[in-house]
């Protein structure tokens, strides 16, 4: 356990910034929650589809006449899937996941969704990460209304990685998700190893700000300044080390996942690691992008699950895997599909009981258009966080959900 | 001029005048430079204390308010944006944009074009060429501050648009809501004004719409000629009759309210009061984006003290905005160097990350982007911004505003000149701890000291 003054002493190259800070950054704060080293904790690595992944052509339901009913020019012919029983069948791109499952590290949620779903990328996405189904149409209008995540919440109410490592990591270029923020957990964002190299050191706080405005943004700003000052001298250490995984494809996921595995190697003691692959908005001409996406990603995802076998770290990680929305059931004009409601979400990894949960929605009875939801996604959250990582799920799901049987202890 | 006052607006947005309660104070000149352009230099900011709020916003307006312009401004642009399509380097156009930024005269004009570029979000990573993104920009520019409608107008009869949106495969009986979907909920009405069925209707309004040869064109035989309802109006409409429909609709005033007050005020700094009065003063002036920024820059609230130091700088306004109040003229900083730290610091010029645009505000703190920041102040006081690096003396350029230049003098000088007040005594100390109290005439110590202040919380803010 580390104190404040074994942390100042500790030479980390931003020591002397925290020295000069007028509070302590927030992991200090709660140190006397820490828990022992995790080398033995379990990880959730969690991978967002961006854009509305179509479910209906990763998870096909071929045996249902509702799919060649609505898919003429998309429809996968029934020969090239990559069959899971009699019925639904994998894309013919994913047969890293086809391996995975096989091996018995895949399982797969199907028909998963909330209900009156929100056709937005925005609103839709902004309900998966904060697990608030209920906020007001028109929130974005207020940034401050919707300011934490499912799992920044969670993380809240958990122990504090006893390293001083961020609770939680965002492996890309984009803004930290939503699904991160907390009250008082730590999360970090890097897109390369140099983001975390700091040239200017012995950096200074002027507390002027807080002071004379006692606007609660400027505590914030120097509270995210210093804990990202504190945490990126061990950050940077890490990810300085040698020893990168083999056997990466070359993509992008693949090397965000690298990211992550470099991490959990280094001993990070971090618990929630998320990521996102972009480029899922498949408005038209659809076939040969989703193809490659869905290619990518099983082939992401079963590198890094071999990789870290290899390292004898994977039975600590599980990974979830995704998207605000599936596609409409009817293919568009334009060889694409539109905005719809509920897919699949997957969960892999050696800790997950294999194969299909719930059942596929029908594709011949609709509402509006669109799949009627099977599962709950806050059923699949509540699984994931209470028994996968041991943690409340009540607070960050603001309800109590009926769990699924999709790992094995 | 200046008392061109706009009181229709009563109340919420009355029109501000010093007094002693609230004087006009260097403070609030450093304020106005921030939120409506991208700072201002120190002599920029004694002029405009001298003169007061009226001649100072007249200029901003007027697009006079820089004292250092580069006589051949247009014509350098010009040279720069053609070398850029010419090579089809987008790396060349995003410095293009940033040179417009830090040089002309125009910064209000230039931010409004970013607004517009984060509003109507269109990111090359589909496009995919730069002559096209090079366009969308200059009508941003060229209707960025007229009326809301022929900006609108403009900006989806333009390629660049519907290609990002996939208008030219929407057509009869096949249709794809991309465009009509996006145009309610980001460009006009905002989540929560319309229904799904709406989105579906506008799309077969918008069937036909194509890109032939680089323009907008109508192919009749791919419009949906069916009767069609959109948000209650009836009629075979096509989709200059959704653009109608849809300006006319007061969510759309709500939210042309709601970005200006995005851009030019600060954290729970507007009500819905006065964002309701704001919407209704632009609705009785054809939504004119100009009359809307006019008004909020001469207001009381503008200049009120929960509205000061209550924004996050965005990564283009804070790179930008150093350059230029820290006077890093001579040699300039490289546009194309600067790009890269605005895209490092999470602002990727002509890519924004989705149609939605920058969310804003808080989001720009990211841990990487903090880290980041402090990293390219640094870099800005080494001259790490020019190709090659540049030599600058930050003692010298105190002195030639006449102050003092011991390390007490330079930190009370350039806590000034970036946000107006001395800093505190506390951040003083803190300073001079790790600087060393007498290290002021050593330019490396000079240098630090002014990178610790530009990377500190409180500068982030404005």
């Amino acid at each position: 356990m580390l104190s404040r003054r074994a942390f100042l002493r500790s030479g980390v190259q931003t020591s002397a910034l925290i020295a000069l800070a007028p509070t302590v950054p927030a992991f200090l704060t709660h140190t006397a929650r820490a828990a022992p080293a995790e080398r033995d904790g379990r990880v959730l690595v969690a991978i967002q589809l961006e854009g509305g992944n179509d479910g209906i052509n990763t998870v096909v339901p071929f045996k249902d006449e509702g799919y060649a009913k609505h898919r003429h020019t998309l429809r996968l012919p029934t020969d090239q899937l990559l069959k899971i029983n009699g019925e639904v069948g994998l894309h013919p791109a994913m047969a890293d996941a086809a391996r995975l499952l096989e091996n018995g590290w895949l399982a797969v949620v199907q028909g998963v969704g909330y209900p009156n779903p929100s056709r937005s990328h925005f609103r839709s996405k902004e309900i998966w990460e904060s697990a608030r189904v209920d906020r007001r149409e028109g929130s974005r209008k207020n940034e401050a209304a919707v300011d934490t995540g499912w799992l920044g919440l969670a993380l809240d109410d958990g122990a504090r990685p006893a390293d001083k490592a961020p609770d939680a990591v965002f492996v890309g270029t984009e803004d930290l998700p939503l699904a991160l923020w907390g009250r008082r957990a730590v999360a970090s964002s890097l897109a390369r190893p140099e983001d975390y190299f700091l040239a200017l050191q012995g950096q200074a706080n002027p507390a002027g700000v807080a002071a004379a405005n006692g606007s609660d943004l400027a505590a914030f700003v120097t509270r995210h300044t210093l804990d990202a000052y504190a945490t990126c001298g061990q950050m940077a250490d890490v990810l300085r080390a040698k020893g990168r995984g083999a056997g990466y494809p070359a993509t992008e996921l693949a090397g965000r996942l690298e990211v992550i595995a470099r991490l959990l190697k280094g001993d990070v003691g971090t618990r929630v690691f998320y990521t996102t692959q972009a480029w899922y908005d498949t408005h038209a001409a659809q076939s040969p992008e989703h193809g490659r996406l869905l290619g990518e990603f099983s082939g992401a995802l079963r590198a890094f699950l071999d990789d870290l076998a290899a390292a004898k770290l994977a039975d600590r990680v599980a990974v979830l895997v995704f998207s605000e929305f599936g596609r409409r059931v009817r293919e568009n004009g334009s060889q694409g599909t539109d905005h719809g409601t509920a897919g699949p979400v997957f969960v892999a990894g050696p800790g997950v009981r294999t194969g299909l949960v719930g059942k596929m929605p029908s594709l011949l009875d609709l509402e509006d258009g669109d799949l009627k939801m099977g599962l709950d996604f806050r059923q699949v959250y509540a699984t994931v966080l209470e028994d996968w990582l041991g943690l409340p799920s009540q607070t960050a799901l603001a309800a109590t959900f009926k769990r699924l049987p999709l790992f094995r202890t | 001029m200046s008392m061109r006052i706009h009181n229709e607006v009563s109340g919420s947005w009355d029109a501000y005048k010093p007094s002693t309660q609230v004087p006009w104070t260097l403070r609030h000149v450093v304020h106005l430079h921030r939120r409506a352009g991208f700072a201002a230099t120190w002599d920029e900011l004694q002029r405009d204390l001298s003169d007061g709020p009226g001649p100072s916003i007249d200029r901003i307006l007027a697009g006079k308010s820089r004292l250092r312009v580069p006589d051949d401004f247009a014509g350098t642009a010009d040279l720069l944006a053609g070398e850029a399509l010419r090579a089809v380097d987008t790396g060349r156009l995003k410095a293009w944009w940033v040179y417009r930024m830090l040089w002309g005269p125009d910064p209000l004009g230039e931010k409004l074009t970013l607004v517009w570029h984060n509003h109507f979000a269109t990111s090359n990573a589909k496009i995919g060429y730069p002559t096209a993104m090079w366009r969308q920009n200059q009508l941003f520019r060229k209707y960025g501050r007229g009326p809301f409608g022929e900006l609108l107008k403009a900006v989806v009869h333009d390629p660049a648009l519907l290609l990002w949106l996939d208008a030219p495969v929407n057509r009869k009986g096949r249709p794809n809501e991309n465009l009509a979907r996006e145009v309610m909920e980001l460009f006009t009405l905002g989540i929560g004004n319309y229904s799904e069925r709406d989105v579906k209707e506008a799309a077969r309004a918008l069937t036909g719409w194509d890109v032939v040869h680089d323009s907008f064109r109508e192919s009749a035989s791919d419009h949906d000629l069916g009767e069609k309802t959109i948000l209650g109006h009836t009629g075979r409409w096509k989709g200059d009759d959704l653009v109608r429909i849809l300006l006319e609709h007061p969510a759309t005033a709500r939210r042309l309210a709601w970005r200006l007050c995005q851009m030019l005020m600060g954290e729970d700094a507007v009500d819905e009061v006065a964002l309701d009065a704001l919407a209704t003063g632009l609705r009785t002036h054809d939504l004119d984006i100009g009359w809307g920024a006019e008004t909020i820059l001469r207001s009381q609230a503008f200049f009120d003290a929960k509205n000061m130091g209550n924004r996050i700088l965005g990564p283009v306004e804070y790179a930008l905005g150093s350059a230029h109040a820290l006077e890093y003229f001579d040699p300039p900083p490289s546009g194309l160097v600067l790009a890269e730290w605005t895209a490092r610091l999470g602002q990727d010029l002509f890519y924004p990350p989705n149609v939605g645009g920058w969310p804003g505000g808080r989001h720009w703190l990211s841990p990487r982007a903090i880290i980041g920041r402090a990293n390219f102040a640094a870099a800005l006081v080494e001259g790490n911004l020019s190709r090659p690096a540049a030599t600058l003396d930050w003692a010298a350029l105190a002195l030639r505003h006449g102050k003092a230049r011991d390390l007490d003098s330079l930190i009370t000088f350039y806590g000034q000149l970036l946000t107006g007040t001395p800093p505190s005594s506390g951040c003083r100390k803190r300073l001079q701890a790790v600087v060393g109290p007498k290290a002021g005439a050593e330019p490396k110590a000079a240098a630090r000291a002014v990178a610790l202040l530009l990377a500190s919380p409180e500068m982030q803010l404005t």
